[in-house]
């Protein structure tokens, strides 16, 4: 009820000028791959680097000025690409995935900093979409707990079911775990249903 | 850094409502956080908002090093009504009904939860 309010409010007076979209999720669930899609098809420039070992973004990236346009309609957006966000944060992983010692150890302590950051963000956004894994379980506490918050600050959320392009991908066990929210699924990383993600944007958000 | 001294079993501690009550939030979370790092299971019977459990995981990542790795949770939100969550915001009161368990991601492990069941598993070694 807050939700609608709120939006026809906006409707009456006028959005902000750049609306702060930012891209949730726990880690490795593609939300730098995403983000580089949005950036890349609406300004020509990437924003990170992806990687198949977790917390390859460690503190928030900004993508400013972003015209997302689609069938008609068109949003200016400031994009954040937020550090996964996790409960725990294992030096040992990363040597499992061939990375020295040290710079494991390393990493561990940006990552653990990238999760407070991207906590405390959720203060400062305007819009999320929370990005999941379509092949992993979805009712996980860091995804309720983004969520949850979101909720609580009448946020507008739009749950993105990414990987779709994996064989034991479930898309529609996301959708059931959080009936409440918009859905889109998507695969970043084959460029599938971007336009249904974009009109999900400007409709929703 | 020592290491950690190898314990014959995991400690699982209950605290009751009654208990909880008598504490300010941060009190519970240096509680939790003191129990996690002695590789004790806290099972609390009560459920934390979205905020605290945003709270939680900051302050565990806070504390991350590399004898601690952080924390496994789980638990049973009160699952309020769009009214009974107006009437929680109103009156700074929210519905704490529900249960919290938690515990070193070193020992703890989600097996499988969603909204009325959860398995986890205590690892021994």
């Amino acid at each position: 009820m807050l939700k609608r309010l709120k939006k026809l409010l906006s409707g009456l007076f006028g959005r902000k000028d750049q609306i702060k979209l930012g891209i949730y999720g726990p880690p490795n669930t593609g939300k730098t791959t995403l983000a580089n899609r949005i950036s890349e098809e609406f300004t020509g420039e990437k924003m990170g680097s992806v990687s198949e070992v977790p917390h390859e973004t460690r503190v928030v990236k900004k993508k400013e000025r972003i015209n997302l346009q689609t069938n008609g309609k068109e949003i200016s957006m400031n994009l954040l690409d937020m550090p996964g966000i996790s409960t725990k944060v294992d030096y040992k992983e990363f040597i499992e995935h061939g990375i020295e010692e040290e710079d494991a150890k390393a990493r561990s302590k940006e990552a653990t900093k990238g999760v407070v950051e991207a906590i405390k963000w959720l203060d400062k956004v305007d819009a999320v979409l929370v990005v999941f894994d379509s092949a992993k379980d979805p009712y996980t506490q860091v995804n309720v707990t983004i969520l949850g918050n979101l909720e609580a600050k009448d946020i507008p959320i739009i749950l993105v079911a990414n990987k779709t392009d994996l064989d034991e991908a479930d898309p529609d066990n996301i959708r059931d775990a959080f009936p409440q929210y918009n859905f889109t699924q998507i695969s970043a990383k084959e460029k599938e249903n971007l336009e249904g993600l974009y009109r999900e944007i400007v409709e929703n958000i | 850094m020592a290491k950690k001294k190898k314990k014959d079993g995991v400690k699982i501690e209950f605290l009751s409502k009654l208990r909880l009550q008598e504490k300010a939030f941060a009190e519970k979370l240096d509680m939790i956080m003191d129990g996690v790092k002695e590789e004790n299971i806290l099972v609390l019977e009560e459920a934390l908002s979205p905020k605290e459990k945003a709270q939680l995981i900051e302050k565990s990542m806070e504390e991350c090093d590399e004898e601690f790795p952080g924390i496994e949770f789980s638990g049973f939100d009160s699952h309020d009504n769009w009214l009974e969550k107006i009437i929680g915001r109103i009156t700074g009161k929210p519905n704490k009904n529900g249960l919290l368990i938690v515990g070193s991601s070193d020992i703890m492990e989600k097996v499988e939860e969603d909204k009325d069941a959860i398995s986890m598993i205590a690892k021994l070694e």
